[in-house]
């Protein structure tokens, strides 16, 4: 399930050579957003899902506009502090206009649990990884059937090259940090049912997922897929065996150490030295 | 107003305090501005000297206050034992995330610092037997002076001086050679390195400063608060500390004392939003970001008069003869001995073989071209003998000592220094700086007395600083920025800087691109003279009117192999060599 909120962070470093530090609000606002439409106007889910997409699609192009563009390619990664900025101020809105307290989102696939292997998980639980893989599917076939989609890589082999090759780079650069927001979005729809909606639970998913990221490799969709994983793998064995607590210890620790060992990560390739 | 008086004005301030007025919540903020000066000035060394951000100093600042907490508490330790140790264990750990962390940057960097914070913020939740888990550590004993518990008003004396003393501290560091060294990286990691400086080595220095500071304000905080819980080590305050110096002005000595004043202020003054407390930090960032680097310090200061030029005629010593013969250490005797020996050398990217089986020799004292069509394998070359590149086989000696599989700041420090084909400056720094970059090299000091405020370069080293400005002929441009420089001083300039390194050997990466004929003669001119003084210098150089006129042997390369060597006239008529540049088959 961080997976998917990775590959976000992917579609934009690809492209762009910046990400959103704030892709964890993004699932929050997801969250919200069809926590406001299905449960609260009580419209149909597919209808929120609708609204969820185009509202992080929104919220991605926002980020771009605001706090990537004006920075990018001056070299100093000042982008990484803007997008916290807006990060800190969406969370405080939602809290404004949502309250601060967590709210639980039904779902008729998180009532009762179903037994695979002796273990008990809600059905929603099975649907993420299946939803996910299939968002990741498409995002694959975007990229490489479309003409959109193969702009995107072109920008991101060589942004220069793609430049004067007469692609609109920044637009290119807007439509990432939107796919981008869309798939975190998504992931909030998701996650709703499973954890509680509220205004701070980006904070910690969007961490977390940029730990993905890095273990996977920010260049390598195909290793982020499988460091989501065995991230949520990891996290899951010791939350059973050790405690909750240690859970995100460990998982910083094993970030750490990946970095010190292997910076450009499992599925990434060793950058080579310009000089 | 001028800085002093301004400073002088603070101080005044801040020593009136306490006597205006004696309400213990007013005191309290005072002190939290005090004890976030001096995190923040130590995170200000971090992001404004070496431009590395930390998201993670809170983790920090809590392993100072617990350290300092439970020595007081568990150990019986007073103030004045628990405050040193406090930063002692901060600096050691501080030291050790900087040696894992900092050879990334960037987001890697910022996933290093955040994860470190988690890591913190979380041991102190569930290490419940060490620091008292979700509840904390109560009844930490007020700092006693000659026995008698300190008084609030009286503690507001240590925590101020504390503040006045980490500015200082700072301020001492950024003048010193290792304030150079630290922006010098942060500007060109190649041409730091490239000059014996390990970008490594500094900004670990600059990360464990930066940890000391904030163990010291983590102690300070401990003790006035009494008691300690994880809620004030977050993420959150990490990124408080990081808006306190951007707000303030990154790399401004006065940035942390207003970001801090204005961060822990603001919120008071508009208590009565306090729902929208974070809209607030939020727009504060963004605004600071837009108008970095120089923040509110550097909005208010004055812009600085652009340094014109000492001289007054515009281009000058273009053709002027700088008459001493310029300092290297490429010493008389050195000559018609071999100074460097290639046997072998080879490198491959993938399936292309840049350089196949080189075996070259440049005596001591001579000017040794490398010619060759684009892809000769010639730059490639100069990035195997200066450390850039690791070469696949081969050995590469100067004088007789293997230097091949060295890193680039070893083998500089050992006398190959090289130059770049796009000149390489500390923009940020002026011309003099950037020699005395050169000059120090390696040889920074002891770090505690640069902080102490003798961290100044010894006679020798400025001697030798100005003695080769003088001999690129750029002496009377010391005081202009880099970034101001015509082009072709660029490439003077980079040749100063080398010749203040101590360079031995000289690799010139296509020196004469894009200068105009007379810059070129002059470039022939200061060859001519550097060779006289001592020095060997490998030219790479498309140029070939300037490489027949001043090369002592010529060495032509095609397609990663030696095609012809010897003096140039001989090499010009090589048949190999007309073939490879006519594009004739041989």
């Amino acid at each position: 399930m961080y997976g998917l909120v990775a590959l976000g962070y992917h579609v934009t470093w690809a492209t762009s050579r910046t990400l959103n530090f704030s892709q964890g609000h993004v699932v929050m606002v997801g969250a919200v957003v069809a926590y406001a439409v299905h449960v609260a106007a009580g419209w149909p889910l597919v209808i929120a899902l609708g609204v969820t997409v185009i509202a992080s699609a929104a919220f991605g192009l926002v980020v771009e506009r605001v706090a990537v563009r004006p920075f990018f390619r001056t070299g100093s990664p000042v982008w990484l502090l803007s997008t916290i900025a807006l990060g800190i101020i969406v969370e405080n809105v939602a809290m404004l206009t949502f309250g601060k307290d967590a709210r639980a989102f039904p779902s008729t696939l998180a009532l009762k649990p179903v037994f695979v292997l002796g273990a008990g998980v809600y059905p929603q639980e099975l649907l993420l990884p299946v939803v996910g893989v299939a968002l990741m599917g498409a995002t694959q076939l975007f990229y490489h059937r479309t003409f959109y989609g193969r702009q995107l890589k072109a920008v991101a082999w060589d942004s220069e090259a793609a430049g004067l090759m007469g692609i609109d780079v920044p637009r290119a650069v807007a439509v990432a940090y939107a796919l981008s927001a869309v798939l975190a979005g998504v992931a909030g729809v998701l996650l709703a049912p499973l954890l509680n909606v509220s205004p701070t639970m980006g904070t910690l998913i969007g961490l977390k997922a940029f730990a993905v990221a890095i273990i996977g490799g920010l260049g390598s969709a195909a290793g982020i897929v499988v460091a989501g994983f065995l991230y949520g793998l990891v996290e899951a064995l010791v939350a059973g065996y050790v405690s909750t607590g240690a859970r995100e210890i460990v998982g910083f620790a094993v970030v750490i150490a990946m970095l010190v060992v292997r910076p450009w990560g499992l599925g990434g390739a060793r950058p080579a030295r310009r000089v | 107003m001028s800085a002093r008086a301004g400073w002088i004005a603070v101080a005044v301030a801040a020593a009136a305090v306490p006597l205006v007025t004696a309400n213990t919540y007013y005191l309290y903020l005072a002190m939290t501005i005090g004890i976030f000066v001096v995190v923040a000035a130590g995170l200000n060394v971090l992001a404004g000297l070496t431009g590395q951000i930390s998201l993670g100093h809170a983790g920090l600042y809590a392993i100072g206050a617990y350290t300092a907490a439970l020595a007081a508490t568990r150990l019986g330790l007073g103030f004045w034992t628990a405050l040193p140790l406090a930063i002692a264990v901060t600096a050691v750990i501080g030291a050790a995330v900087a040696l894992a962390a900092l050879r990334l940057s960037g987001p890697y960097l910022a996933m290093v610092t955040i994860a470190f914070g988690i890591i913190v913020e979380g041991a102190l939740v569930e290490w419940v037997a060490l620091t008292g888990g979700p509840g904390g550590i109560f009844d930490i004993p007020k700092p006693a002076v000659g026995g008698a518990p300190l008084a609030l008003g009286r503690y507001y004396w240590l925590v101020a001086a504390a503040a006045a003393l980490a500015l200082v501290l700072t301020r001492n560091l950024a003048r010193s050679a290792w304030g150079r060294a630290l922006v010098a990286v942060k500007s060109s990691e190649l041409a730091a390195a490239s000059l014996g400086l390990s970008a490594y080595r500094v900004r670990t220095a600059a990360f464990t400063v930066s940890a000391a500071f904030a163990g010291a304000g983590g102690a300070l905080f401990a003790f006035l608060n009494g008691y300690l819980s994880p809620d004030s080590f977050t993420l959150q305050t990490s990124i408080l500390f990081l808006l306190i110096v951007l707000f303030g002005g990154l790399g401004t000595l006065a940035g942390p004392l207003v970001g801090a004043a204005a961060l822990v202020l603001l919120p008071e003054v508009v208590r009565q939003f306090v729902e929208y407390r974070l809209i607030l930090y939020g727009s504060l960032l963004l605004l600071s970001v837009y108008f970095l680097p120089r923040g509110v310090v550097g909005a208010l200061a004055r812009p600085r008069a652009a340094r014109p030029a000492d001289s007054g005629t515009g281009v000058p010593s273009l053709t002027q003869d700088a008459g001493d013969s310029p300092p290297t250490a490429g010493q008389a005797g050195a000559s018609s001995a071999v100074a460097l020996a290639l046997t072998g050398v080879t490198k491959a990217f993938g399936g292309v073989r840049a350089v196949a089986g080189v075996t070259l020799a440049v005596r001591g004292g001579t000017v040794h071209s490398l010619i060759g069509p684009n892809g000769a394998g010639k730059t490639t070359l100069v990035n195997l003998v200066s450390g850039f590149d690791v070469p696949d086989g081969g050995t590469i000696a100067l004088f007789d000592e293997g230097i091949a599989g060295r890193g680039p700041a070893a083998i500089a420090r050992r006398g190959v220094v090289r130059t770049f084909q796009t000149p390489q400056l500390f923009e940020e720094l002026s011309v003099l700086d950037n020699v005395r970059v050169g000059a120090a090299g390696h040889r920074l000091g002891w770090l505690a007395a640069a902080l102490a405020g003798f961290g100044g370069d010894s006679p020798a080293t400025q001697a030798r600083a100005r003695a080769a400005l003088d001999a690129v002929g750029l002496g009377d441009w010391a005081a202009t920025s880099a970034a101001d420089l015509p082009f072709g001083h660029r490439r003077r300039l980079e040749i100063a800087r080398a010749l203040a390194a101590g360079a031995r050997v000289l690799l010139l990466d296509e020196p004469a691109a894009g200068l105009a004929p007379a810059e070129v003669e002059a470039l022939d001119a200061l060859l001519s003279r550097l060779r006289a003084g001592g020095l060997t210098v490998v030219l790479v150089e498309h140029h070939v009117e300037l490489v027949m006129a001043i090369s002592d042997r010529v060495t032509v390369l095609d397609e990663g192999r030696v095609i012809a060597e010897g003096p140039p006239a001989a090499v010009q008529r090589d048949p190999a060599v007309v073939a490879a540049y006519l594009g004739t088959s041989a």
